[in-house]
């Protein structure tokens, strides 16, 4: 999942995104409101985590414009300020969730997995697809009532197909989500992981759509 | 000025009330001194013709005496007991009008020499009255011969009198309809003050957001300046809220990296660090809440329409609590408007809506109504509740029922103060739905509503 985390504390920003590559989200930072801003309508999104008080243009701004350029993603409020008045701002501009500085890393995952969930339109957290089981909300695979064990780009391309199952997933769209900028594309190219992948899942459940991406299959046929 | 009355109407009033009846008073008595005048004037006149009349009927005799020639009881000088006479005196020689009681005349101040130009005289006249007299002294062939005219006073008296009674009624009538003249124009001068003092009213009470500026020219730059007052109020509001949101911006990252680091294995092995942060937070949390409070710095109220400030609250509750389905029914008439500060009301709601939510299980009602103090806004929800014995737990600051769902503690026992702050207040009782029932009475801000707290 990639998440583009807008926050002008370096501190802060540093310390957040640690913990989400920890928690596997591909992260992508900004720290103005005019970077965030293009960034968030030129990339490909799972989630925002949207700092107020930033310099150049605030929060609130960049949030009415992504949403006015058609950008759907979820975006979670990251504030300062508890006010209602600020929170009820932010969710007419928009946003999806919030949370008041200081809180725990923990909630923001919680909050982050959740939000993403229900973005692709899953009301509970967990997602089945034959005898496979996702639980968005601990991040946890399951295989016919067995723990999946999955290196970090395997988890990272599962939970995407997952979340989005029964659809297709452009290969562009899958290696935009996928990637951290450092990543050593060239050994984990996404083919390879998906070989691995159907070897992990013994079951056909990943379907190559010729031309288009690839789709996780809702029941085994 | 102790004698003065207090109210700047009754002081015009009474000023000019006195200066009406003192320039009255003085007209008064000049056309009174001038009337005097006058009528004694013809008197003297009437007499001096007498004086006249009798002059030119004294002839000296050959044997050297004084005689009167003719008859000179012409009227009113036929009948003494009008009061007109006359009487002539040469030596020992005298004449008199018929029927005179000279007995009855007392003289002032005869004076043996006399001048020959008639002079007033003072004295007694027929019946003990006093009269007018005038006198006048001659030389008839060599002997001198004393005239004396009189007339009552009656005579000054009685056209006076008919003269200065009308005269004192118009004179009274004017002054009254001059004061009743000065009541209406000070009235009517000093009404766009009354209308001034209502229309700051409606402003404090959250009716009016300025003082419309059509006013007479003498009251236009006092309304002026109380706009510009009302505006700078908002200003100052503004700048303190952006300064307290930039206190909390700055408290609260840092504070955020602090309490994210502390997670690093190691760092905080008995979180007593953890502990540190999360009381600096509710500390800060608390004190911002209550200087962001506009009431407290008095701030201008504004009448706000209550439905669509509550559905964008319930928008984004639907989005906190995606994942809970609950069933918002609201019921809100659109025309409900409450007098108070957006930020105020916001948090009220806000922290009302966010408690509900929180502990409702599938349905949350929200209605308003007009009561007697204001606006009443109930919000209801089918959760747990709270025991009726723990209710006034729930309203103190730091309390908290579960520890177990997240929260501060301060939630109602903000809405309740600045509740009370805006001279409303908020009530709980168990609801009919099964959970608690929270009531939050505001100002209205409706035309003729009644309202709270507006001292």
């Amino acid at each position: 999942m990639r998440v583009l985390l807008v926050e002008d504390d370096r501190t802060l920003a540093d310390s957040i995104a640690r913990h989400l590559r920890a928690e596997q989200f591909v992260v992508d930072l900004a720290r103005n409101g005019e970077d965030a801003q293009h960034h968030g309508e030129t990339e490909t999104l799972d989630a925002v985590v949207l700092d107020l008080g930033l310099p150049k243009i605030d929060g609130v701004s960049v949030l009415r414009a992504w949403r006015a350029a058609g950008r759907a993603f979820p975006v979670l409020i990251l504030t300062a300020r508890d006010g209602w008045s600020d929170k009820v701002d932010g969710f007419k501009a928009g946003a999806d969730d919030y949370l008041v500085k200081p809180f725990r890393v923990e909630e923001l995952v919680m909050r982050l997995r959740a939000m993403v969930r229900r973005a692709a339109g899953h009301a509970s957290p967990r997602i089945l697809c034959g005898p496979l089981s996702f639980d968005s909300q601990l991040g946890t695979f399951e295989l016919d009532g067995l723990p999946l064990r999955l290196t970090a780009l395997e988890w990272r391309v599962l939970s995407c197909l997952a979340l989005r199952v029964g659809h297709v997933v452009e290969r562009a769209d899958l290696f935009e989500r996928v990637y951290q900028g450092d990543a050593d594309v060239e050994s984990n190219s996404v083919e390879v992981i998906l070989a691995r992948l159907r070897r992990k899942l013994c079951h056909p459940l990943i379907e190559t759509v010729r031309g288009r991406g690839y789709r996780l299959v809702a029941e085994l046929p | 000025m102790k004698l003065l009355p207090q109210s700047l109407r009754g002081r015009l009033v009474a000023t000019a009330a006195l200066f009406i009846v003192l320039a009255l008073v003085a007209t008064g008595i000049a056309v009174r001194f001038a009337l005097y005048r006058f009528v004694h004037g013809q008197i003297d006149q009437r007499l001096d013709g007498q004086l006249m009349t009798i002059e030119a009927a004294l002839e000296a005799q050959p044997d050297g005496s004084v005689a009167l020639t003719r008859n000179v009881d012409a009227p009113p000088f036929d009948n003494p007991r009008t009061g007109w006479f006359w009487l002539a005196r040469a030596g020992t020689q005298t004449w008199h009008a018929r029927g005179l009681q000279l007995a009855e005349i007392r003289l002032d101040l005869l004076r043996a020499e006399g001048s020959d130009r008639p002079r007033p005289l003072g004295g007694m006249g027929p019946g003990g009255r006093p009269v007018f007299m005038r006198a006048r002294n001659l030389d008839v062939g060599g002997r001198d011969v004393l005239l004396i005219a009189g007339a009552p006073l009656e005579a000054q008296n009685g056209p006076l009198r008919d003269a200065l009674f009308p005269l004192a009624t118009a004179l009274a009538v004017l002054g009254a309809g001059l004061i009743l003249a000065t009541f209406v124009q000070v009235r009517t001068g000093l009404s766009p003050l009354v209308e001034l003092q209502g229309m700051l009213a409606e402003v404090r009470a959250g009716r009016l957001a300025r003082l419309p500026v059509e006013q007479p020219a003498e009251v236009r730059p006092l309304v002026g300046e109380m706009n510009s007052l009302l505006d700078e109020n908002a200003v100052n509001l503004e700048r303190a809220r952006r300064h307290v949101a930039n206190l909390a911006h700055g408290l609260k990252t840092p504070l955020a990296a602090l309490t994210i680091a502390l997670t690093q294995a190691g760092r905080d092995p008995d979180r007593s660090l953890a502990r540190l942060a999360v009381a600096m937070d509710r500390q800060i949390r608390h004190h911002l809440t209550r200087a962001r409070t506009a009431a407290l710095g008095s701030a201008a109220r504004i009448s706000l329409p209550l439905a669509p400030r509550i559905a964008d609250h319930t928008a984004a509750f639907a989005k906190i609590y995606a994942d809970k389905t609950i069933q918002c029914h609201m019921s809100i008439a659109p025309e409900i408007n409450v007098a108070c500060d957006p930020q105020d009301l916001d948090e009220m709601v806000g922290n009302l809506l966010d408690n509900a939510f929180k502990w409702a299980d599938s349905a949350i009602l929200l209605r308003a109504g007009v009561v007697d103090r204001g606006i009443e806004l109930a919000v209801e929800d089918n959760g747990p509740g709270v025991p009726a014995e723990r209710m006034p737990d729930v309203l103190r600051p730091g309390q908290r029922l579960d520890e177990s769902v997240s929260g501060d503690g301060f939630g109602l026992a903000i809405v309740q103060e600045l509740a009370e702050l805006y001279g409303g207040g908020l009530t709980l009782a168990p609801s009919s739905l099964g959970g608690l029932g929270a009531t939050l009475t505001l100002p209205s801000a409706m035309a003729g509503a009644s309202r709270v707290g507006s001292q």
